[in-house]
């Protein structure tokens, strides 16, 4: 009887405490409307053209962006290494083991970051990290990174700076100069990378 | 971060070499326990010896609010441990053919075994049982196959079904077994049994 009442003793007010926590609290893989809605106002998920364009002249192999426009777009034109996760399949089990991981960082982009933004939002809102979105889209993109306006003689050197980065990221990137619609650049076709379902496994076992 | 093999933080065969290890303490706490004794674990069918009750009920308790604090503290994903699938018809069958075999032997499948490793002779004819049964049951697969797989509910949950939280249910789940517990110690006393 001596040790039902100490192990009354231990249990119960941990009961107690695991009763208490509000149920969406006990799975915390995913975010509640108030965390989710503070992250979007403070945009911690955009990514300036400018930080993508490095990456990708250094080749930096952690970058990983992620078109969620239509499969059609997608083979219109597509940024670099890009692969294609449409917006209407973004749940796909086939998808999940790409927007769920801690190695690459996931930069979802589309024409503006209209379609981005809801990719990242519905990814954050299951608790997925190391997803970004493209700031601006591909329209800014093709507008500033790839073809950069020369900055006025009276602008401050940062502008100049940037200019000169710009206008050799465009280069290394296949852009640079007037974009026609002929000769734009043509990103070698993005391999989907094989995705290896990560099967539950399967434990057994019994008494 | 967890559970650790579905998220590959440990490969497949550390689960193994793990579950080695644990499965060894595990049949050691159960030796020492007295659940090689099949006397002791009839007891419960009885009520002169209601330890089977009173462990096994602590071990899942202690189970259930690990996992939830787990999942509290964000270091385990419980939607990636796995959870036996319900088939309604077979484990009510399953239920009944099992506590019978308890009853009639005094073992449970884990419990003979380790009766067996201390050279226990009625363990070891239960294990020989069971493997009779193992090997009978998959040589007429064909036979049982509908009722096997009838009534497939998935993977519930009671909370689920009842339309509370989890924590709650474990509260719930909390009282009614230091319950149980009570009415273990009434029956022990109430049939009360010298030597076994």
């Amino acid at each position: 009887m001596k040790q039902l009442k100490l192990l009354a003793l231990i249990i119960i007010p941990l009961g107690i405490i695991i009763a208490a926590v509000p149920a969406d609290r006990v799975n915390q893989s995913r975010l509640t409307p108030h965390e989710l809605l503070q992250e979007a106002g403070a945009g911690v998920q955009f990514i300036s053209p400018d930080i993508v364009a490095d990456m990708l002249v250094q080749k930096d192999p952690s970058l990983r962006l992620i078109d969620v426009r239509t499969p059609e777009e997608f083979e219109d034109y597509s940024m670099s290494g890009a692969i294609n996760i449409p917006l209407s399949n973004l749940l796909s089990d086939e998808y999940t083991d790409i927007l769920n991981q801690d190695a690459y960082m996931n930069v979802f982009y589309s024409n503006g970051s209209v379609y981005a933004n809801q990719a990242w939002m519905i990814t954050r809102q299951l608790g997925y990290e190391n997803n970004f979105v493209l700031e601006g889209g591909l329209n800014y993109w093709f507008g500033n990174i790839l073809s950069p306006e020369v900055p006025s003689q009276t602008s401050p050197d940062e502008e100049f700076a940037r200019y000169d980065f710009r206008k050799s990221a465009a280069a290394a990137l296949g852009g640079g100069g007037v974009i026609s619609t002929d000769d734009a650049p043509q990103a070698p076709k993005a391999v989907k990378p094989p995705v290896t379902a990560k099967a539950k496994k399967k434990p057994s076992g019994g008494c | 971060m967890g559970p650790l093999a579905p998220n590959e933080i440990i490969s497949e065969n550390t689960n193994f070499l793990l579950a080695f290890f644990i499965g060894i303490a595990f049949g050691w706490v159960l030796e020492s326990s007295g659940f090689s004794s099949s006397r002791k674990l009839a007891g419960i069918f009885y009520g002169y010896d209601t330890v089977v009750l009173k462990v096994f009920f602590t071990a899942a308790i202690t189970a259930m609010l690990g996992l939830l604090f787990m999942s509290l503290f964000g270091w385990t994903d419980l939607d990636l441990v796995y959870v036996n699938p319900t088939y309604l018809t077979s484990a009510i069958a399953g239920g009944v053919v099992m506590g019978a075999g308890f009853i009639m032997g005094g073992f449970c499948p884990g419990t003979s075994f380790c009766g067996a490793a201390i050279g226990k002779i009625d363990a070891m004819v239960f294990i020989g049982g069971l493997f009779i049964g193992v090997y009978g049951f998959a040589f007429t697969y064909g036979w049982w196959e509908k009722l096997y797989l009838a009534r497939y509910l998935g993977e519930p949950k009671i909370s689920d079904k009842l339309g509370i939280s989890d924590g709650l249910f474990g509260f719930l789940l909390i009282l009614i077994a230091l319950g149980m517990f009570v009415v273990a110690e009434w029956a022990e006393k109430k049939f009360p049994r010298e030597e076994y």
